[in-house]
């Protein structure tokens, strides 16, 4: 993840290049998420920490933490 | 909080303007060498393949890594790699393939002759986001008579061929020369033919190294330049126009673009400037650290001398393209006027004073 001011985004790494070749931006949700993949975690917990980082409703983190994780799966960002 | 655009182009444009808001160095061009397999009479680098004495006092790919690793620390996310000719230097991949896990959005420019089989699969295992090829002519007569080496024009098409089997992502451009103008449309038709984007450049500055140059033959008349500008950029009118408002609010800076803002230049001896095209201050990151290299060109450009009184006070001034970078080449100061940009200025005035509005 690299950021320009308050911007962060990913970078794709090595041989990812060729399948990402641009830019993912996260939004505050997004950079917090990923930050919580530094360590292997459930979509619950993730869920959970969100909830409790920006006070929402714990049921709409989970539907942004599933949409988030499909989203970097799709893209070859997640280890299984 | 403002949202970030989604194209491509769009996105990187405003990252980098914000970038030289808070002065983050997010663009590096890192010039690997100033040697080149190819000739070019209007070429503004053009030292030979085979001066060791230049070589030698290239940085080592480790020291490359070294200022890589630094300028990463202190927020650059976009590297351009170019030379001279970067597939000169054998360790390449040495630089390249540690590069590739640094986090970077990477660019690659090329003449494409030297670009193997073997090198084009190495760059296809791991592609740089961009990799750009100049195009010299549309034909090996028009070609081979820019670069001044026979056999060059098939080993160009031979290197984009291997790179696209390979599928490095490829846009092709080309300098435009009095010898080459005529072949504009073959090189865009072959550009074409290859799914490749393509665009041109015709700006054509002095040898940076001081030594007598060509480039007065090559360069188009300012006519045509305005004219080919017309075509060729289709944001020309705007450009314009904004240059314009900014002349009449009386904004006057010296450095109009990013350089010294969020744009570095390190050339092949370790030397950091704002841009490949100004070679000072010249100062060294490997010797105080990238941060206080980054620090000495901001204060470079913050504290570069004012506008030439002349262009101050020129009419033209909105329209001219001139930078301290262009004037350095041509007269050694940072501010002294172009009269080759002088004379483009004047016809841009003229032909976009006289369009209706």
């Amino acid at each position: 993840m690299r950021s320009i001011g308050g911007d962060s985004f990913l970078v794709p790494l090595g041989v990812r290049v060729a399948a990402m070749p641009g830019l993912v931006v996260l939004n505050g949700t997004g950079r917090c998420m990923w930050e919580l993949l530094a360590q292997e975690r459930s979509v619950d917990e993730l869920a959970a920490a969100v909830a409790e980082h920006f006070d929402v409703d714990y049921s709409l983190a989970h539907a942004d933490a599933q949409s988030f994780l499909d989203e970097m799966a799709q893209l070859g960002l997640l280890q299984p | 909080m403002t949202t970030l655009p989604t194209e491509h182009g769009a996105l990187v444009r405003e990252l980098q303007r914000r970038a030289t808001a808070i002065r983050q160095p997010v663009n590096g061009a890192f010039e690997l060498t100033e040697r080149c397999n190819l000739s070019c009479q209007m070429c503004y680098v053009r030292q030979p393949a085979h001066d060791v004495a230049r070589r030698q006092k290239e940085l080592s790919a480790s020291e490359w890594l070294t200022l890589a690793e630094d300028a990463v620390d202190n927020g650059m996310v976009f590297l351009l790699l170019t030379g001279g000719e970067v597939f000169l230097r054998p360790d390449f991949f040495d630089i390249y393939t540690p590069l590739t896990r640094l986090g970077l959005m990477l660019t690659l420019f090329t003449n494409g002759t030297l670009v193997t089989d073997r090198i084009a699969r190495r760059l296809g295992e791991i592609p740089p986001s961009l990799t750009q090829i100049t195009l010299y002519g549309g034909t090996a007569a028009t070609y081979e008579a820019v670069t001044g080496v026979p056999g060059s024009y098939a080993r160009c098409c031979a290197g984009i061929e291997a790179l696209l089997k390979n599928r490095v992502r490829l846009e092709l451009k080309t300098t435009i020369t009095r010898s080459n103008v005529g072949e504009l449309e073959a090189m865009r038709h072959m550009a074409r033919n290859w799914g490749l984007a393509f665009s041109a450049v015709w700006m054509l500055m002095q040898r940076r190294d001081g030594k007598p140059s060509d480039v007065e033959d090559c360069r188009l008349s300012a006519h045509d330049c305005v004219s080919l500008e017309a075509t060729e950029r289709l944001d020309a009118g705007e450009r314009i126009e904004s240059a314009l408002r900014d002349t009449r609010a009386g904004k006057a800076p010296v450095f109009k673009c990013q350089a010294g803002k969020s744009a570095f230049a390190i050339n092949s001896s370790g030397e950091m400037n704002p841009c490949l095209n100004l070679f000072q201050p010249g100062v060294r990151p490997l010797d105080n650290g990238f941060r206080a290299a980054w620090e000495g060109l901001q204060h470079f450009v913050d504290d570069a001398p004012p506008l030439d009184s002349l262009c101050l006070a020129c009419d033209m001034r909105g329209y001219c393209p001139r930078c301290p970078a262009w004037s350095a080449m041509e007269t050694g100061t940072l501010t002294e006027p172009v009269p080759y940009l002088c004379s483009i200025a004047s016809v841009r005035k003229e032909r976009y004073e006289g369009m209706p509005a």
